[in-house]
């Protein structure tokens, strides 16, 4: 347990230089309240909007497309690592797999899926 | 297996396994040409065609190519026996059946047809593998194909709210059942070390459950989550819902291939990976068939919708299957597998009486009278109706027949009762469309011409129904278990 009293220390360092700063600002701070200051200080953001704001759902396909060339990619990986072992019947089933990924995208070209209508 | 790579260097190898999976490579192919050309095929009939191609191919090879001997390929991860292609033969007449059922209400309608139909053989291709299936990771690859495409089936009328609401349903249900049984397959790895039937069966003939009890939980996840893919109550739910909003010819999809194929996947896993604790096991199958009996045959009393009060009666008949398993012995196995062949044959024979009058087969009051305007259907309804009843003599009959048997020589002889009993209660819900048939004036104009696929599809399954029930032996002598 002993190697952890370092972390114990760190936390209750840096909790009480947080409260400590809080502490000073608001007591010897000046006070001149205006609305804008008194709301949440949110980064320049809207501290209150809808959860995600509003999405055209165009962008649901270039997802999905996304997600098509990911998958792939996944694969090609760990297949080039071993690719030297795996040889000819390697680079045919890598050229099965990425033709039938292929079909999948050639059907959402077909649908119209790259149209940004 | 894990933590190795397997390097194949000859193409011998690979070819033996290649040849053990022509049927699925059949219908993927098929599938993704399928996909393809989906775009340039709206006005002719070329995917109805290709579609059954496929599945008369797939059917034919998988007897061709069945070795003589089990083999197993793919680093233990099928294997290709009697029971691999009992059930690939039968998924393979579902598809083709369906593609002959699905002529008019499917394509009649504003709905793509090669994506249907390229669907309808990826769904086929996942029930295939979880029948072949000697991994529980390969059954749960298969069994997610299916679900998955049998999902986007569901809701393949975009524009109908009743089937969006059915696919929702649908997903969201399955993927709790998936969950359940990933779930099951993980704890199952962790009691045993082992995903591959063999390896679990060894391990726990080795330390059963009586020095793990740990083990109940993946034993039960796993019954829980196959549970799920049959309808069988307390896991039905989805089952009258999904079948409801969907097209009719995919509720027969659902009732007759997905059935099929989560039975294969459940008869293999109860009698082999879990082989050594039948005690338990035909516990927890007991309680799933006496409440799906039960549920199945009482809830059908109360419906109006032709394919709500089917969906009902395929809850019942999942009980009925699963009879079979509680014995834990290859000759309950294979009883199940004639019930399973029987019912494929005489639900989609049902559905398709229910899809040949179209939107009037629907529902049940618009039955008045059907036998006035078409005597043929109504005899075919008919027998299908007695079929699945149980009534002699038609295939229901020795479906039935060697399930009860099999029930009482695993000395569940209440349960066989229970199951008697409620073929009875099942034979009011069944003679109630025949009333209305036979017995009542016809309420509106006779139905339009039939298509010349449906028609053909229906007189299959009365002949398989009709054959079934006079020389059951004639059809399921191939019914070995693995």
């Amino acid at each position: 347990m002993s190697e952890y009293i370092g972390v114990a220390v760190m936390f209750v360092m840096a909790g009480g230089i947080a409260a400590l700063m809080v502490l000073l600002a608001s007591t010897l701070g000046k006070k001149n309240p205006t609305p804008e200051k008194l709301a949440p200080f949110e980064c320049g953001q809207e501290p209150f909007s809808l959860p995600m704001g509003r999405l055209a759902v165009k962008f649901y396909l270039t997802a999905i497309l996304f997600i098509l060339f990911d998958v792939e990619l996944v694969f090609l990986y760990p297949w080039a690592v071993v690719f030297g072992e795996l040889g000819t019947l390697g680079l045919i089933e890598m050229g099965i797999f990425l033709g039938v990924l292929m079909i999948g995208f050639v059907y959402a070209w077909d649908n119209g899926a790259l149209d940004w209508k | 297996m894990i933590g190795t790579v397997v390097t194949q260097k000859a193409s011998g190898p690979v070819l033996d396994d290649l040849v053990l999976v022509v049927p699925e490579l059949i219908f993927v192919g098929t599938a993704l040409l399928l996909i393809l050309i989906a775009r340039r095929i709206r006005k002719t009939p070329v995917a109805i065609v290709l579609t059954v191609a496929a599945a008369v191919a797939a059917a034919l090879s998988a007897v061709w190519f069945a070795p003589a001997e089990p083999t197993t390929g793919f680093a233990g991860m099928i294997t290709v026996d009697g029971y691999a292609t009992f059930f690939r033969v039968l998924i393979a007449a579902t598809v083709g059946m369906t593609t002959l059922l699905s002529v008019r209400s499917i394509v009649g309608e504003e709905v793509p047809r090669g994506d249907y139909h390229a669907l309808l053989l990826l769904a086929a291709t996942g029930m295939m593998f979880s029948a072949s299936a000697i991994d529980l990771l390969t059954l749960y690859l298969g069994l997610e194909l299916t679900t998955l495409c049998a999902i986007v089936l569901v809701g393949i009328k975009v524009d109908r709210p009743l089937a969006n609401e059915a696919a929702i349903k649908y997903f969201l249900l399955a993927s709790f059942a998936s969950a359940l049984l990933l779930y099951g397959i993980a704890l199952t790895y962790g009691a045993t070390g082992a995903t591959d039937f063999a390896g679990i069966a060894a391990a726990l003939s080795k330390e059963g459950l009586a020095s793990a009890p740990f083990l109940l939980v993946p034993l039960g996840l796993v019954t829980a989550g196959l549970a799920f893919k049959i309808a069988a109550v307390p896991f039905h739910a989805w089952a009258p819902d999904a079948y409801q909003g969907a097209s009719a010819p995919v509720a027969a999809f659902l009732a007759a291939g997905s059935k099929a194929a989560g039975l294969a996947a459940l008869g293999r896993v109860c009698l082999v990976a879990f082989g050594s604790e039948t005690e338990v096991l035909s516990l927890l199958l007991a309680g799933l068939a006496a409440l799906s009996i039960i549920a199945g045959s009482v809830l059908a009393l109360s419906q109006t919708d032709m394919k709500r009060l089917l969906a009902y009666s395929s809850i019942a008949h999942a009980g009925y299957a699963v009879l079979g398993l509680l014995a834990g012995t290859g000759e309950g196995v294979s009883a199940m597998m004639t019930y399973a062949f029987f019912y494929v044959f005489m639900t989609l024979g049902a559905f398709g009486v229910v899809i040949a009058l179209g939107k009037r087969g629907e529902e049940l009051d618009r039955y008045q009278g059907l036998a006035s305007q078409r005597p043929g259907m109504a005899a075919l309804m008919l027998l299908f109706l007695l079929s699945l009843t149980g009534i002699p003599p038609t295939a229901g009959f020795a479906a039935k027949f060697v399930i009860i048997q099999s029930a009482v020589r695993a000395d569940h002889i209440a349960l066989a009762i229970l199951a008697v009993v409620c073929s009875v209660i099942s034979a009011f819900i069944y003679m109630r469309v025949v009333v209305l048939m036979y017995m009542k004036d016809p309420q509106e104009a006779a139905p339009s011409r039939v298509p010349i696929a449906v028609t053909v599809a229906i007189a299959l399954a009365a002949l398989v129904t009709l054959v079934g029930g006079i020389s059951p032996g004639s059809l399921t002598a191939w019914a070995v278990s693995p």
